[in-house]
């Protein structure tokens, strides 16, 4: 059964009501964020604090309430993600120097010696990616590299050496490259915008799955050190 | 589209969907300048910096290495064509993308240094970068609420509300923040002081062509004259 | 005078500044409470009232805009629908498992996002395709640099081999 109203003309009166009492919350919750960072002394606790702030963010984009403000949150919230990837990495980097000691790259407090990490991997693995590849984008990429990570974790064999991490990014770089293209087409070629679609999706499933696959094999490399 | 913008004529621009990239005298000349510094960085090689030894006769000199040479110019060369997309770009969501990509190549030009003070700055400089993403994106939000669009060429002919007014002093406080201009320039400074000279020239270019750029954005929004 | 110089000098450590940049980003967020605020109903692509489509018992809910995959374009309001010449053929498009897995639920929409096809994906890879090559661009360098710090100093596995 289909709906009534597909696309309304104006914006719901319901929305409208709704977006001073949204806006208020993220600016509320923009200041606590900021009052915390501003109070407190510990770097750390600044990189946690500044995810608050993102999610004050994420609220005042929200609050338009179109299809538009939904399409404009995701490259906000990779934006915060990204960032505090790249970040968070300095920091760890900067206190080792300071202290001299190296530390575990995932320091986990359990042992993984759990029997599914040795019986199930592969089915696992494979349903995760064959599950990821009919989802496609980036929810599928996700899921594929988590299917890709747990794989990886599983499989304590002895590291790849960094030229073939280099190998694995270049695979991402490459997806990245289609992608790419599949941008293009869709504005050289437009009659042929199920193939452009098809490449945007994949490409940026391709790319997805092996950045958080490459995750998995920085934290075999940590097991696999011991 | 035969519209003015400023007071500059279209030369013309480039439709991409929603997002339409224009070309004005004042874009079309940052744009290219920015190219042609960003080529002169890819050909070109680091400077050897000279350290006095205290106590003796002996200079230290300080290299950067193969490795590092390499990600610092790959880094350095999206940095110039970010800022030069940014430059061009006819959409408010766009150009903030835009300058967080500047942002997180800038912090990325200095992590490969080793000295622990150019280490501590660039993560101070990364955390106002990641405060900054909040005024950015909700400026941006503030000045589609209240227009309904967040195309230039479409707010040019707006009237200006004082929400968009706020919306705009967001966006350049966030753009403050993340290209680090005064008063927060203090991590950046720091910053400059590693080796590897002519890259760390892009993150001033960068920011200096930014700034630039938002002043006309927030000519066009708030419409002063 | 020495007070300025003071200030000038806290400035220049670089720990102080996501402080002051974080209070002098509060004051400008307390103006926004006086501001007077308001939506415009005049936005492009709107979506129907909250629950509309749900509560009709649509599989697509709440991202059905119309359309036959392959055949009719679905409806989008776009900024310059004479930009993108095959505006809303990908709103409407759905892959054949997709149809399969509409007929047997109610919730298929919720799910939109995760396959080829669909409102989301027409704005994300279409009508601002833009926006999400930069983003991935800001996420892949954020790879790049984590990485190779990781690589060079955290694990040092550089000056092992």
């Amino acid at each position: 059964m289909s709906a009534s109203v597909l696309v309304p003309g104006v914006v719901s009166p319901v929305v409208v009501s709704l977006f001073v009492p949204a806006i208020f919350t993220g600016l509320i919750v923009g200041i606590i964020g900021l009052m915390a960072i501003a109070y407190q002394k510990n770097d750390l606790n600044a990189l946690i604090l500044t995810d608050i702030v993102g999610v004050g963010m994420l609220i005042l984009v929200a609050a338009v309430g179109t299809d538009l403000a939904e399409a404009i949150i995701l490259p906000g919230l990779v934006v915060e993600l990204a960032e505090i990837l790249a970040i968070s990495e300095i920091l760890m980097s900067r206190e080792m120097k300071k202290k001299g000691k190296n530390a575990e790259l995932i320091p986990l407090p359990l042992s993984m010696d759990m029997e599914i990490m040795t019986t199930a991997p592969t089915f696992l693995a494979l349903i995760l990616i064959v599950h990821g590849a009919f989802l496609s984008g980036f929810t599928g990429g996700a899921v594929a590299g988590g299917g890709i990570l747990f794989y990886v974790l599983s499989k304590r064999m002895r590291g790849v050496p960094a030229n073939t991490w280099e190998g694995i990014a270049g695979v991402s770089g490459i997806a990245w490259c289609l992608w790419l293209v599949g941008f293009l087409v869709f504005f050289v070629f437009p009659q042929y915008w199920l193939l452009a679609l098809f490449l945007a999706a994949f490409g940026i499933f391709i790319k997805v799955a092996f950045k958080a696959g490459l995750i998995g094999v920085i934290g075999r490399e940590e097991f696999s050190k011991k | 589209m035969d519209i003015t913008i400023l007071g500059q004529q279209l030369l013309g621009y480039i439709p991409l969907g929603d997002i339409v990239l224009y070309l004005a005298p004042l874009n079309l000349f940052m744009f290219a300048s920015t190219l042609a510094f960003t080529t002169i960085i890819a050909i070109s090689k680091t400077e050897t910096q000279v350290e006095a030894g205290f106590g003796t006769l002996k200079d230290r000199e300080v290299k950067v290495d193969k490795s590092e040479f390499k990600i610092r110019r790959f880094l350095a060369i999206v940095c110039g064509l970010a800022t030069a997309g940014a430059m061009i770009t006819g959409d408010l969501f766009n150009f903030t993308l835009f300058v967080c990509l500047i942002g997180i190549v800038n912090i990325g030009i200095v992590a490969a240094v080793k000295q622990v003070d150019v280490l501590d700055a660039a993560f101070q400089y990364g955390l106002v970068a990641m405060i900054a993403t909040l005024p950015l994106f909700g400026g941006a939000a503030m000045i589609l609420a209240s227009t309904g669009t967040i195309s230039l060429l479409e707010i040019v002919d707006l009237p200006t509300t004082f929400m968009m007014v706020f919306g705009s002093l967001l966006l350049f406080i966030g753009v403050a923040g993340e290209t680090g201009v005064a008063p927060f320039y203090a991590t950046k400074a720091e910053m400059f002081r590693t080796p590897g000279s002519p890259f760390l020239l892009i993150i001033h270019l960068s920011s200096l062509l930014v700034i630039v750029r938002v002043i006309e954005i927030l000519l066009i929004i708030n419409k002063p004259f | 005078m020495s007070r300025i110089g003071r200030l000038w000098n806290s400035l220049a450590t670089p720990k102080r500044i996501p402080r002051f940049y974080s209070v002098i980003l509060g004051v400008l967020l307390l103006v926004g409470f006086i501001v007077p605020l308001a939506l415009n109903d005049q936005q492009l692509y709107p979506r129907p009232e909250p629950q509309l489509q749900v509560n009709q018992q649509d599989p697509f809910a709440p991202y059905d805009r119309g359309g036959v995959p392959l055949k009719e374009p679905g409806i989008i309001k776009s900024q310059y629908p004479h930009f993108s010449e095959k505006a809303g053929m990908v709103t409407s498009y759905v892959s054949p498992i997709g149809i399969g897995v509409s007929k047997t639920t109610l919730y298929y929409g919720t799910s939109i996002y995760s396959s080829p096809g669909g409102l989301i994906d027409e704005i994300l890879y279409y009508s601002r395709g833009f926006d999400t090559v930069l983003e991935s661009s800001i996420l892949m360098m954020a790879f790049v640099v984590a990485s190779w710090v990781a690589l060079h100093f955290t694990m040092k596995r550089r000056e092992e081999e």
